[in-house]
């Protein structure tokens, strides 16, 4: 509806607003091809060739590095540890930060304070906590052996290591996810939760029935993260305990590390990276799956 | 209906009251202690002499103050300047990525030129491809722009975030039409019209992402060790690990280091615990 | 304000951020400065902490105030986290086309020589300093041949170390064994370890005769002391050129030790641990550990007046191998960044890392043994030892090897590693025989071997 006095404006605004879209996509489009898809393509051409230690590729070999890596017990290894990290891992973060928000979402006396308690870990960055857990479980040190009273050398047991990962794991997310899913529960209707309690409902059927259902997006969101991160655990791995003892607990991104970084291998870590995109992708799909039948939108 | 209409009263929904309103808390707060159990020990420890850590049963309180782990925190090692380091890179990489997520998210939610879908769907594709997975090649890249060892290598790989570009794009489409053609029709420019109009309505979506954002580079391990070289621009993830105090059982200058790290987080957090949480909450992340 | 104040603000304060985020593109880097009448500044990038990192501050603040100062070099260390991590970040160098991202010094362990020894940029030592009239003869020769790689001195060797047994003389004593009398073969370590198994009233082992998983590190010695002087690989343990296969197999000198082993496991003192092991040692928790010279003055300080510590000859792995251990820990390489001046520079503090008084600083310090024939001759050397005969007994085994007893250089140092640790680790829980162990381990690394061979051709 512009009048004629305006055209010029108008015609000068039209040639510059059809370049400027293109502008504030720029950026954005500039870092997603230099960081993210430029180096995808370049690690798959790798996982499909021999790589030197200068990084230049020094011959074709299609899918046998591929082969070789499903052959090696050394990837195996990773590959289950990581598996089994994600199935100890989620479950029990779900358990402690649902727990906790359970615990503190009716606004009583002290909530404030409780809220603070479970909210702290998350102000504690990742390096400084496993450090601290690392002296934890020190045997030597052996403050959590004292506490529990039990006698369990962590980091040179295999089958325990694997339960310190899991604990420094849970207390890193802690924090957000206990604020995700207080919100959650919170934002229920109390009308809903007071209807089923008129009706007999115990806490039980009150949880399962309504307030489960009504936090789902949410739980949903939690659960992809958690499984997400823990498919891609590193950096706990790498101070806590390197990968031992006995490669007990070396994941996948932490052995890519490792062979890329540490050994110069970079056609083995080009196709351990490429296994966790697919990895990352097929989970991702299962979890949208999940999604269409377990999830439930007001 | 109100909650005190629905309030009933005589035994058994007294003895619940008793369980929701005394009980619960209680048993949070209990559990609450024991997670916050690795900072207080932490804290504490960053007092122990040497000869404490090793005495058993082990000690849950100094048998004296040692200073001295302080003093040595902070001269034997750069944290001060890790600090530095890492409130730049948060700080400086929050900054650049909000703009391009807001520039990206707004021209997908309201301007309309060919390829806009296809070039979208482009950048979210980003998402499935976690960068764990690019780390040596990301690394080649950096090595090569001769970025190594520079605040900008750091952050690098961070300015991109395809989540939050989705997120404020859902966000910016909830404003109604009208406002875009109103503001058209007064010959409000797009970037007036960003700054003046969406964002002021996009707030608390975009202050969650601010937080986000700063807390996720702040919190960074992996990247920022590869891509540092020198001592001088170690952010302080990777710079406490580097303290090399527990060669020995000495641990107590490292709790101290980590102490003195976390002290104003935690402070921070205790003063801004109700703006986090009704932030969240607040964010459409939820519910 | 309003709201569109505070917007216009927020623009503000993230443009400037971002133009701050940009500047420091150039303000963060670690280029070197042209100011032309500083300092030469040389950079040393090393991998000691703690009380090592005390003794490598001292080193470099004596050589910048005194040879520094007149000649106009700066000395400026840079602690870059362990060996390997030092590897890491001169690998990534390396591989860009900026020679001056390099360090000018740096120390690396075994680990790194595979990278290195190869490099167009990297300065061989003996050329450096032969260049400069050092006399190469006063350093030991089991050190200096253990960086030298085709018959040329490529490192410097600076923090050497060998292998220890540490024992604790007041368990010995406990058990009835004589702690002035340590074991001399594996065989005899067995029984002592037998001896010195404490139980508690539950009968769970509280304290462990020895503790340690063998791996490539301590193999050098328990195979390469065998028949005269044996290997691990071929190419006499990578010293000669790429290895293209191990002979540990072949030779049967893994086997020999494996069965030697494999009495200490069955005397029921051994503890398979892998992490903490001289923490544990520290804590009286284990009797005896095998561990670097280089942990003794960290390992005095955390025992304190705990208990006595004893210090000995590594045991042999049978009787009569005894051409002793081989020269490990780390050595110094120097790189030409392409600037005017620094090989001269380097030079110079090169020359005064191991000068025979540096020397003593340094192994009073830290316990890694001098380099320098002369520091033996000095008085002051002559006394510490005799206040601290702990220190003396490292230099006796050194003096007591064979020097052609050395260390590998491998491809994939890192899985070797766990190779051998998984493996023997395999072998003793899971009662594998002795052969399959061989075996395995054999395939295993050779097909590391192999594949770097394959990729760098």
């Amino acid at each position: 509806m512009q009048s004629t006095p305006h055209r010029t404006i108008v015609t000068r605004h039209r040639r510059l607003s059809r370049i400027a879209p293109y502008l504030y996509f720029l950026p954005a489009l500039a870092l997603a091809v230099t960081f993210s898809l430029w180096p995808f393509f370049k690690t798959v051409v790798n996982s499909l060739s021999i790589v030197n230690l200068s990084g230049r590729i020094v011959e074709f070999v299609g899918l046998d590095n591929f082969r070789e890596l499903s052959a090696s017990g050394n990837f195996r290894d990773s590959l289950r540890n990581t598996f089994r990290f994600t199935a100890m891992f989620v479950p029990a973060n779900i358990l402690a930060c649902l727990g906790a928000a359970l615990l503190c979402y009716r606004k009583r006396r002290g909530t404030a304070f409780n809220e603070l308690l479970f909210l702290l870990p998350m102000a504690v960055a990742l390096s400084s906590a496993a450090l601290i857990f690392k002296a934890m479980f020190n045997p030597t040190i052996g403050i959590v052996n004292w506490i529990l009273g039990i006698d369990v050398d962590w980091f040179n047991d295999p089958a325990m290591a694997m339960f310190t990962l899991v604990a420094l794991g849970v207390w890193l997310d802690i924090g957000l996810d206990f604020v995700l899913l207080l919100a959650a529960l919170r934002n229920v209707p109390t009308q809903l939760v007071e209807a089923a309690a008129m009706e007999g409902a115990n806490a039980w059927r009150k949880f399962f029935s309504i307030q489960l259902p009504m936090i789902s997006p949410t739980l949903l969101f939690v659960v992809c993260t958690n499984v997400k991160d823990a498919m891609l655990i590193s950096a706990p791995v790498m101070i806590l305990t390197e990968g031992g003892p006995y490669r007990s607990t070396q994941t996948l991104v932490y052995q890519m590390y490792l062979e890329g970084f540490k050994s110069g291998n970079y056609t083995l870590g080009s196709t351990i990276g490429v296994v966790v995109f697919l990895l990352s992708v097929v989970m991702l799909l299962l979890l949208f799956r999940f999604e269409k039948r377990g999830v439930y939108y007001a | 209906m109100t909650e005190k209409l629905v309030r009933k009263t005589g035994p058994r929904h007294r003895n619940a009251r008793i369980v929701t309103d005394f009980l619960l808390p209680l048993v949070a707060t209990g559990f609450g202690l024991i997670v916050i159990f690795p900072l207080l020990w932490s804290f504490m420890a960053s007092f122990f002499p040497i000869g404490d850590f090793t005495t058993w049963p082990p000690r849950l309180v100094p048998s004296r103050i040692e200073w001295d782990n302080y003093a040595r925190a902070i001269k034997e090692s750069m944290l001060l300047r890790f600090m530095a380091n890492s409130l730049a890179t948060a700080a400086g990489g929050t900054a650049i990525r909000m703009t391009v997520a807001i520039l990206a998210a707004f021209a997908a939610a309201f301007l309309s030129f060919k390829g806009r879908d296809f070039l979208f769907i482009v950048i979210l594709s980003t998402m499935l491809i976690p960068s764990d997975a690019l780390l040596i090649e990301n690394y080649l890249t950096i090595q090569r722009f001769g970025l190594l060892d520079t605040w900008f290598g750091i952050v690098s790989i961070y300015l991109l975030a395809p989540t939050q570009i989705f997120m404020l794009r859902q966000v910016f489409k909830t404003i109604p039409h009208e406002f875009r053609e109103a503001a058209a029709i007064d010959g409000c420019g797009d970037i007036r019209f960003l700054t003046r109009i969406v964002l002021p309505m996009a707030r608390p979506v975009a202050l969650a992402l601010t937080l986000q954002s700063f807390t996720s580079i702040w919190n960074a391990y992996l990247w920022p060790l590869l891509v540092t070289n020198t001592a001088r621009m170690r952010t302080v993830q990777v710079g406490i690990t580097m303290l090399g105090f527990s060669e020995s059982l000495d641990f107590g200058p490292t709790f101290a280091a980590i102490s003195l790290v976390t002290a104003p987080v935690v402070i921070a957090f205790m003063a801004l615990r109700k703006k986090i949480v009704e932030g969240v909450a607040a964010s459409g992340l939820v519910g | 304000m309003n709201h569109a104040t505070k917007c216009i603000a927020r623009i503000c304060l993230t443009g400037c951020i971002a133009l701050a985020a940009m500047w420091s593109l150039f303000a963060g880097g670690s280029k070197e400065s042209a100011i032309k009448n500083g300092p030469t500044e040389i950079i040393w990038w090393h991998s000691n902490s703690g009380l090592l990192g005390q003794a490598t501050d001292t080193l470099v603040q004596e050589f910048n105030e005194t040879v520094g100062a007149e000649r106009n070099i700066k000395v400026v260390p840079v602690f870059q986290g362990k060996a390997a991590d030092v590897l890491t970040k001169l690998r990534a160098v390396m591989q860009s086309k900026n020679p001056a991202d390099l360090p000018d010094i740096a120390q690396l362990d075994a680990t790194g020589i595979i990278d290195v020894r190869s490099y167009e940029r990297m300065i061989p030592m003996e050329a450096l300093m032969s260049e400069a009239g050092y006399d190469l003869s006063q350093l030991e020769p089991g050190a200096a041949l253990s960086v030298t790689y085709k018959d040329t001195m490529i490192g410097m060797p600076f923090n050497s170390s060998t292998i220890l047994l540490y024992y604790n003389k007041d368990a010995f004593r406990q058990a009835g064994l004589d702690p002035d009398r340590p074991p001399k073969t594996i065989e005899q370590m067995a029984e002592y370890a037998k001896a010195l198994i404490v139980r508690n009233a539950q009968g769970k082992i509280e304290r462990y005769g020895f503790a340690g998983v063998p791996t490539s590190y301590e193999l050098c010695a328990w195979i390469g002391q065998q028949h005269g002087v044996s290997y691990l690989t071929d190419m006499r343990n990578g010293h000669d050129g790429d290895p293209t296969k191990v002979v540990f197999d072949e030779d049967g000198t893994m086997e020999v030790f494996l069965t030697e082993w494999k009495k200490l496991w069955d005397s029921g003192g051994l503890a398979n641990l892998t992490s903490s092991v001289t923490q544990e040692f520290a804590a009286g928790k284990v009797a005896m550990i095998a561990a670097s010279t280089s942990n003794l003055t960290t390992l005095l300080a955390s025992i304190g007046d705990r208990f006595e510590l004893g210090v000995a000859y590594l045991p042999m792995v049978v009787e009569g191998a005894d051409s002793g251990v081989n020269v490990g820990g780390g050595a110094l390489f120097a790189f030409d960044r392409g600037l005017q001046g620094h090989k001269e520079a380097v030079e110079a503090f090169i020359e005064f890392a191991v000068s025979a008084e540096q020397q003593l600083a340094w192994h009073v310090g830290t316990g890694y043994f001098p380099v320098n024939l002369g520091t033996y001759e000095l008085e002051e050397f002559k006394a510490h030892t005799e206040r601290n005969p702990l220190f003396q007994v490292a230099i006796d085994q050194l003096h007591d090897s064979d020097p052609r007893v050395q260390g590998v250089w491998i491809p994939s140092g890192y899985q070797v590693y766990y190779a051998f640790q998984n493996g023997i680790r395999d072998m003793l829980e899971n009662n594998k025989s002795i052969p399959q162990t061989v075996q395995d381990l054999a395939t295993e690394i050779n097909k590391y071997i192999s594949d770097y061979n394959r990729m760098n051709r």
